[in-house]
């Protein structure tokens, strides 16, 4: 593993032009993601990025290492496929909201809950972009598009929570316009083992500008938005005069100081903790009542899959009892004909 | 006149689904042909007609909301480009081998794999040589214009409940893109239950009491049964080559060569027939409008009596393949397309008709 390597940004883009819409929020993610290997102590040709379909998936053209630009929906097992054959890696998957959750739904909640050590950055941008503007899992309901003109009708899937659901290991939030945070949190990511989940609230001037305008106006999101950190009280606000405490059995946004919360009611962040009842209710928060959450909300250690592969299969070959053909031809239903 | 209108081939499906009494739709965005369900959602036909449309997860869902709703006995279809019909290629198999009558559109674009988002004619072979597994065919329409794009939806539909199967559309992204001159059929109420009970009585899913039970699938474990099964489609496909093939001819009567194409392919063809006959060269055009049932008869015919068939496609030559069996060696038959998304010049079409069939 970490050599003495140096690298910088620069080292890991690639000479393709970068073909997202001026503005878009997918270019600040790049940067994000690109700065956060550069520190990583990783070999360049150790990385591998394989993206599905969608804007943010055009993501390898655009990168200096390895890529895999795959099918709609398959890259979480299309990238299980790389890890397990090539351990090694550093295997890095780029989804969308429509790839991951919607035609992806189902290989990205078993790859959670298989653990595989993938660092899956899922690129949060509320409807679809490439096909020009219709409704994606995660659009809010009631949000017209071209294929809602009058409104979706269903629920959106909250991303975090499908990785509770799948009983996933790692899961964080971080938003496009915060380069250095998205930064540390895919670095935080690409050192857990198992799988890693970053939403990145991504912003898309196309078909759905302003989408997290009401969390990220530069003038109230001081208020609007809480940074966690493991180990640190739960403090917001421009001052950090408020804060989280638990209370009713939910989550209670209270100014310190203020109608009697001192500082010593406001919670600690626990993300190692297994509990999933605090990360879930982290997850959940959402405006007016209580700020979203960014950070890493969870990071818990559990056995991975490509480990336990590899230790699985090392054991077989110390215990086991068939190393031949001749013991396999009389291993199980066999007999002899007198 | 009906209702005349100036629309893109891919609003006319929707347009035409819900004047021919569709009951619904199940589709999910692909290029080049999202404005299938964008045109629907605008049409609100849930309000008109009741009609229901639904933005699937994928379109493997899709597929599959449509061969839940087709086991009912209503009019139902589903609209997709290339990549996104190979995805429901399982569901089509199914659908076919539980007999169930559905439509699918395909506004094809340039593969393998992701390919490109440009027009092409490649999904020929998936079409009409089965694409799912096992030995199914699906009744595949090949408009040419937006008018017939408009008129293949009613057909597409009567053929469907007709024999009992899966038909297809097979446009692609120049048709499904062009505007074009339409006139609209005119409204067709959705079936009453009364009507879906005499077409499809004996199968359809329709929560009525004291009806025969009866289980929708295409298993069936027993093989004699399921060659007696087998036996039964292979009768309905023989049935229906021997009755749908439909097809246009143009100047074959006194054709020295004849070019053969289908969709946008033909219209290219056209103007490069039109071309070839100012140079002199007696050339006609035979436009299968069916592709399964292709124009086998009329193919033997033509053989009899021209020098020289040109298939033209926009792929790397798979229809080629079925007019070959037809002229089953009696005259040359040569292949000249582009592909990749490229779309073939009339001019280019006239030089590989010279070089290929009267030159060599
Ligand atoms: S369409 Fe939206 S998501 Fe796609 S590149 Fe443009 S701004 Fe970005």
């Amino acid at each position: 593993m970490a050599e003495n390597v140096t690298y910088t940004l620069k080292d890991f883009k690639s000479s393709n032009e970068v073909r997202w819409c001026p503005g878009c929020g997918d270019h600040a993610v790049m940067n994000a993601i690109q700065k956060a290997m550069a520190t990583l102590g990783k070999k360049h040709e150790d990385y591998a990025v394989v993206s599905g379909i969608g804007c943010s998936s055009r993501f390898p053209y655009y990168m200096s290492t390895f890529g895999f630009h795959t099918i709609h929906g398959r890259a979480a097992a299309i990238a299980s496929g790389v890890k397990s054959a090539n351990p090694n890696l550093s295997v890095w998957q780029i989804s969308g909201d429509g790839d991951a959750l919607a035609i992806g739904g189902n290989h990205f909640i078993h790859t959670v809950r298989r653990n595989i050590d993938l660092n899956i950055i899922l690129f949060n941008n509320r409807i679809y972009g490439l096909t020009k503007g219709q409704y994606s899992p995660t659009s809010e309901r009631g949000k017209v598009t071209k294929t809602s003109p009058f409104g979706t009708i269903e629920e959106p899937f909250n991303p975090g929570n499908l990785v509770l659901g799948a009983r996933g290991t790692f899961f964080a939030r971080s938003i496009d316009s915060n380069v250095k945070h998205s930064q540390e949190v895919c670095t935080a990511a690409a050192k857990h083992k198992g799988t890693s989940v970053v939403e990145v609230l991504q912003n898309c001037v196309i078909f759905n500008h302003g989408a997290y305008n009401d969390i990220n106006d530069p003038k109230t999101r001081a208020d609007r938005q809480i940074f966690l950190k493991h180990g640190e009280k739960m403090l917001f606000g421009a001052n950090n005069e408020k804060g989280l405490v638990w209370e009713n059995g939910d989550l209670k946004a209270v100014v310190v100081g203020e109608n009697g919360y001192t500082i010593d009611d406001v919670l600690v962040h626990d993300a190692k903790t297994e509990s999933m009842n605090l990360h879930h209710a982290l997850i959940e928060m959402a405006l007016p009542s209580l700020p979203v959450a960014f950070g890493v909300i969870r990071d818990v250690e559990a056995p991975f899959y490509d480990e336990e592969m590899e230790k699985q299969i090392a054991h077989v070959q110390e215990t086991r009892k068939i190393t031949c053909m001749d013991d396999l031809l009389n291993s199980g239903d066999t007999w002899e004909v007198e | 006149m009906g209702d005349l209108r100036l629309m893109k081939g891919n609003e006319v499906v929707a347009e035409a689904a819900i004047r021919c009494g569709c009951d619904g739709y199940f589709g999910y965005p692909i290029t080049p042909q999202s404005e299938v369900m964008e045109t629907l959602m605008l049409r609100k036909p849930w309000e008109e007609t009741g009609m229901v449309v639904l933005q699937a997860e994928s379109e493997v869902a899709s597929i599959n909301m449509l061969y839940g709703a087709a086991s009912t006995g209503k009019k139902v279809f589903t609209s997709s480009s290339s990549p996104g019909i190979s995805l429901m290629t399982e569901g089509i198999s199914y659908l076919a081998g539980a007999e169930l009558p559905c439509l699918f559109v395909n506004v094809q674009r340039g593969g393998p794999g992701l390919g490109t988002i440009q027009p092409s004619q490649a999904d020929y072979f998936q079409a009409v040589k089965g694409g799912g597994h096992g030995d199914y065919k699906l009744i595949v329409l090949a408009p040419a214009s937006v008018q017939e794009t408009n008129d293949f939806m009613d057909l597409g539909f009567e053929l469907a409940f007709k024999y009992s199967t899966p038909v297809m559309l097979l446009t692609d992204g120049v048709i499904g893109q062009m505007m074009e001159k339409v006139e609209l059929s005119d409204f067709k109420p959705r079936w009453t239950d009364e009507e879906i009970e005499r077409i499809s009585g004996e199968w359809a899913c329709l929560g009525k009491k004291d009806r025969p039970r009866h289980v929708s699938t295409s298993l069936e474990l027993d093989s004699e049964k399921m060659e007696q099964n087998n036996h039964r489609f292979q009768a309905k496909y023989q049935s229906i080559q021997e009755n749908e093939v439909r097809y246009e001819m143009l100047n074959c009567e006194d054709a020295d060569y004849v070019m053969v194409a289908f969709g946008s392919s033909a219209r290219i063809a056209q103007k490069s027939m039109e071309i070839a006959r100012e140079k002199g060269i007696k050339v006609g055009l035979l436009r299968p409008i069916t592709l399964f049932p292709f124009p086998i008869k009329q193919i033997e015919e033509l053989a009899g009596r021209v020098k020289g068939f040109l298939s033209v496609e926009m792929n790397a030559g798979q229809m080629v393949e079925d007019v070959k069996l037809a002229v089953n060696g009696k005259v040359p038959v040569e292949y000249f397309g582009r592909y990749g998304g490229m779309i073939p010049t009339p001019g280019e079409i006239v030089t590989a008709l010279e070089q290929k069939l009267i030159g060599g």
